[in-house]
């Protein structure tokens, strides 16, 4: 039972940095309908800006600040990003394809730079925390998951406030329901997807910074991570910020149950790698719009 | 109020409009009519800048609207009631009406409070449903919704393409009325209509476009006395032949 509980709490903490990843290509995807394969290699940049802002030998920054400051940059870059790849292209009037390849093209320009920069070797974020177990109420974990599981919270109810009560937010769902109608109500449709390409890459950065807390990584962790996040998005559905958690919690279960009994039904234990993707065709198959309905499908 | 000089502009490399020029008196209203494929929403599209190509000149109270993103010609003070009403469906009336505020703080000495207060007096239908979605509201009150929804930016001049399409007579009445109480208080109408005899019962002077040109302007009352009214569009097109 004690096994159980564990194995819940290690899977919401990976549950939540996909959820996290499904989030920013969810912040994108309404209001400019571009789905951005970049995202992990932005939270590559949002990994390897913290760890280069905790350990240069010049200013090594305090640890909440060096991770403020990397979330920071890599919006940065989500604007830099949106700049070059997408606004040019949305505005000469281009299909939608058009800066979804564009942003592909600079996937492999950041995998690329990442690599020269800092090589080809795992790093790891200094580990701000022990690896002792604590447990809250029936649930044992490191203090790490737990760290990971409350500032997801956070980002999500951040998020969730800012689509459900602020007039912005609203401003956002109105681009992705009628982008003309929306932007005869006087929206600025070009600071609207700046916001969401900013909004999107400071997410993944901050989901990058998470993810390291959990293993090393090297520069090429950026795909896997863009698979996992897209294909939590498509179990939760593009339509509601709680899809994209849901989703996240769903995808890390599948995986972690893979991983821990597959090998006692005669399944090689590395197949968990495959789970997302069989994951994303059943839900395709059975059920497009995600686990939770679209508002507008359901009105 | 409105000036437009020479307009021209169009989706593809064609031009759907061909040197369209109007004018709309302050505190006056014009009407716009033509048949179906006119052009008289891709008009409407170069007015509030939503057509990506249009040239000529697009005057407001002197200024050129021509070269301004849509958000801009918002804040100028110019608000359309577009073609099939186009309200956000699955948001509640109040959250429509507040979107369509989002440039308020632009247009000096209105405040949110004052203009929910005004489309409320207005519409008063909206007000009793204001916690409901916009797309559980039947036509004529999505109609009286995309309008309030226009008024809310509080503009100088509003710009209505056929509000009366496909709505019963008696909401057609209701709409009519509450449009005659915003030409009282002065505001400035341009209203696109195929319908002639609505439009011209309601308006000053009228503008006939025929393929994206302006084949007739007239006074309004002038033109409801011509004989050939049924056939003004297809006798306009021959001779434009
Ligand atoms: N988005 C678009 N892309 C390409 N062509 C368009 C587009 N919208 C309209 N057109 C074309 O432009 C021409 C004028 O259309 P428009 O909608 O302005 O006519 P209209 O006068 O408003 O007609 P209706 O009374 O039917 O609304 C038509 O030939 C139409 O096919
Ligand atoms: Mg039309």
């Amino acid at each position: 039972m004690s096994d159980i509980l564990e194995l819940l709490v290690s899977a919401a903490s990976s549950g939540c940095i996909y959820g996290l990843v499904a989030l920013s290509y969810l912040v994108m995807i309404r209001p400019t309908g571009i789905i951005n394969f970049a995202v992990g290699e932005w939270a590559a940049v949002g990994l390897f800006a913290a760890f280069f802002l905790l350990t240069n030998r010049w200013l090594p920054l305090p640890y909440a600040l060096a991770l403020i400051a990397a979330v920071a940059f890599t919006g940065l870059i989500g604007w830099g990003t949106q700049r070059i790849a997408v606004r040019p292209l949305v505005e000469k009037g281009a299909p939608i394809l058009g800066p979804i390849l564009a942003l592909l093209g600079m996937l492999a320009i950041f995998r690329e730079s990442i690599s020269l920069i800092f090589g080809p070797d795992p790093h790891n974020l200094p580990a701000p925390f022990g690896l002792r177990q604590v447990s809250l109420g029936p649930f044992a974990g490191t203090p790490r998951d737990f760290f990971i599981i409350g500032c997801t919270a956070a980002v999500f109810v951040g998020v969730w406030l800012f689509f459900e009560r602020t007039v912005w937010g609203k401003a956002f769902e109105a681009v992705a329901l009628n982008r003309k109608a929306a932007a005869l109500m006087g929206i600025n449709l070009r600071r609207v997807t700046v916001a969401a390409f900013v909004g999107g890459a400071a997410i993944a950065g901050f989901a990058g910074v998470l993810y390291s807390l959990t293993a090393p990584r090297d520069f090429l962790m950026g795909l896997p991570l863009a698979v996992q996040g897209f294909s939590a998005l498509v179990v939760g559905g593009v339509g509601r910020v709680e899809g994209a958690i849901l989703g996240g919690m769903i995808l890390a279960l599948a995986e972690q149950l893979t991983a821990r009994y597959a090998d006692q039904i005669g399944i090689p234990s590395g197949m968990s790698l495959g789970v997302p993707f069989l994951l994303m065709i059943v839900f395709l198959l059975a059920r497009p719009t995600g686990l939770l309905r679209p508002k507008e499908a359901a009105a | 109020m409105l000036e437009l000089k020479g307009v021209s502009g169009g989706y593809g490399a064609a031009n759907v409009l061909a040197d369209v020029s109007l004018s709309v008196g302050k505190g006056e209203s014009v009407a716009l009519l033509g048949p179906n494929g006119a052009g008289k929403s891709t008009l409407m599209a170069a007015i509030t800048g939503t057509l990506v190509r249009r040239g000529g000149g697009i005057l407001l109270e002197g200024r050129d609207l021509a070269p301004l993103a849509s958000h801009d010609i918002v804040d100028a003070g110019v608000a359309l009631v577009p073609e099939g009403r186009q309200i956000f469906a699955p948001m509640s009336v109040r959250d429509n009406l507040r979107l369509g505020a989002i440039r308020l703080g632009a247009r000096p000495g209105h405040s949110l409070e004052e203009r929910y207060a005004f489309v409320f007096e207005l519409f008063p239908r909206l007000k009793e449903r204001a916690g409901q979605r916009g797309g559980t509201l039947s036509g004529g009150e999505q109609q009286m919704l995309a309008i309030g929804r226009a008024l809310m930016s509080a503009p100088r001049l509003l710009l209505l393409d056929e509000p009366f399409l496909g709505l019963a007579p008696l909401i057609v009445v209701e709409i009519r009325r509450a449009l005659a109480a915003l030409q009282e208080s002065g505001l400035t109408i341009l209203l696109v209509e195929q319908k002639i005899d609505v439009a011209l019962a309601m308006t000053r002077r009228a503008y006939v476009m025929i393929k994206g040109r302006i084949a007739l302007h007239e006074e309004s009352g002038a033109l409801a006395r011509r004989g050939d009214l049924a056939n003004l569009y297809f006798a306009l097109a021959a001779k434009a032949e």
